[in-house]
């Protein structure tokens, strides 16, 4: 019977321990998720190499600096250059900045919904004035 | 199709795949096409109100799916289209608006349910004289579907279409990155309102942009119509873009949502699972489904709003 007592003790202590921390957690991932970011104009970017931080939360758990170089106006690179959380590579952080570079031109594939007859037209057209330079 | 087709294939057959699909193209064409008086939709066509024709197999599916997406949103789509499209085509020759009275003539013609299908026979017939099938907002979308099982057939690893702006993916790139569909700005010839990442996923759009003239009155004409007015739609989009699995289905919903309108055209997309919308208002504002969340991306200056 003690022994149960304890064990029901045991859990509703856990319980109680596991509300109080989760409701820092969820305190935390709030703050994160509603983390503003403000928009930045990729029109007006000069040259150079920047360095920038993020303090990281009310727990610091996302604390990291990178490095990001512009040449001719566009963002040409970023680096991670520290970071606090141990399991950062998994984070796919990565793959985000590959996205922000891509991002900043749209470079596409190929357009949905373009009327493409017209540009046919005048691609045959400049071929066939390239044709012309060469003859 | 009267449309330029662009593809990008990789593979190992890549080269026989091309040919394959470009065959597959011809081929569709020759029976769905109302342009081409030998094809089965001609023979269905003239024979309005006499008889049924007996059709291929693939005929019969493009025509089965038609009548059902026609009856997914009675007003907004009809496969039976056709009279009025004639009407609009003429008018726009003379920059005018066809007359209003012709227009009542002409809208009882409109009618899917006339459109009868016997599949046991095989055969496919319009009720009424005058009445007369377009495929134009589907047929290019069934082409999409077919393109793919030639990939299949193929072995290909990676591989888009654009048919004419309907944009079909096979697979992810072949660095395995998604697809990068541009999506068209519809004011802006040279310019994308954004882009979509997609892996295996259709992405058409519908825009009043396209085949648009401007009528005597200064209106802007496009070649939507409303089939239950029988005038151009006018639901307040001036785009919207469908991403499904399926190409037929985002061909035929790209169509049907430009004319039911935001609200109405989520309603009904609401039937149809895993399949995602970019709505673009007269203002060039952005709408985008939740699906679209982290998979589009707007263009600098191009505000996105994500619907609930």
């Amino acid at each position: 019977m003690i022994g149960w007592i304890i064990a029901l003790i045991v859990v509703v202590m856990l319980g109680i321990a596991g509300s109080i921390g989760w409701s820092k957690l969820s305190k935390e991932h709030q703050e994160a998720r509603n983390l503003p970011l403000d928009a930045v104009d990729f029109n007006k970017l000069d040259d150079g190499t920047y360095q920038g931080a993020y303090e990281g939360g009310m727990y610091k758990w996302r604390a990291n600096e990178c490095q990001v170089t512009v040449a001719n106006g566009k963002v040409t690179d970023i680096q991670l250059t520290a970071s606090v959380d141990p399991g950062a590579e998994k984070t796919g952080y990565q793959t985000l900045y590959d996205r922000v570079i891509q991002a900043q031109s749209l470079q596409v594939d190929t357009v949905s919904g373009a009327t493409l007859t017209s540009k046919a037209y005048l691609q045959a057209v400049e071929n066939a004035l390239l044709q012309a330079q060469q003859g | 199709m009267g449309t330029v087709m662009t593809h990008r294939v990789f593979g190992e057959y890549a080269e026989e795949c091309l040919a394959a699909v470009c065959e597959e193209v011809r081929h569709l064409e020759g029976l769905l096409s109302r342009f081409l008086p030998e094809s089965e939709i001609s023979r269905i066509n003239r024979s309005a109100g006499i008889k049924s024709e007996p059709v291929s197999f693939s005929t019969y599916q493009v025509l089965a799916k038609a009548v059902e997406f026609s009856r997914n949103c009675p007003g907004c789509f009809d496969v039976t289209i056709a009279p009025l499209v004639a009407l609009w085509h003429i008018a726009r020759e003379t920059l005018a608006q066809p007359p209003e009275s012709a227009i009542r003539q002409t809208l009882p013609l409109v009618d899917y349910r006339a459109l009868v299908l016997d599949p046991g026979q095989m055969t496919a017939g319009l009720r009424h004289a005058g009445q007369s099938i377009d495929l134009g907002g589907i047929g290019k979308g069934y082409a999409g579907d077919r393109i793919l099982e030639v990939f299949k057939q193929f072995g290909v690893l990676s591989a888009y279409s654009n048919l004419g702006g309907n944009v079909v993916t096979f697979g992810a790139r072949p660095d395995g990155t998604p697809w990068r569909v541009g999506i068209q700005h519809p004011r802006r010839q040279d310019s994308l309102i954004g882009s979509v990442s997609v892996a295996g996923h259709t992405v058409v759009t519908s825009g009043d942009y396209q085949r648009c003239y401007t009528d005597r009155q200064g209106k802007n004409r496009h070649h939507i119509l409303n089939p239950a007015t029988g005038y151009p739609a006018e639901s307040g989009l001036v785009s919207v873009s469908i991403v499904s699995q399926n190409s037929l289905a985002a061909d035929a919903l790209s169509t049907t949502l430009f004319v039911a309108g935001m609200e109405k055209g989520l309603e009904s997309l609401k039937k149809f699972p895993h399949t995602e919308a970019i709505f673009v208002d007269a203002g060039l504002r952005v709408y985008i489904t939740q699906g679209l969340r982290y998979r589009f991306h707007a263009d600098r200056g191009i505000g996105v709003t994500v619907l609930d």
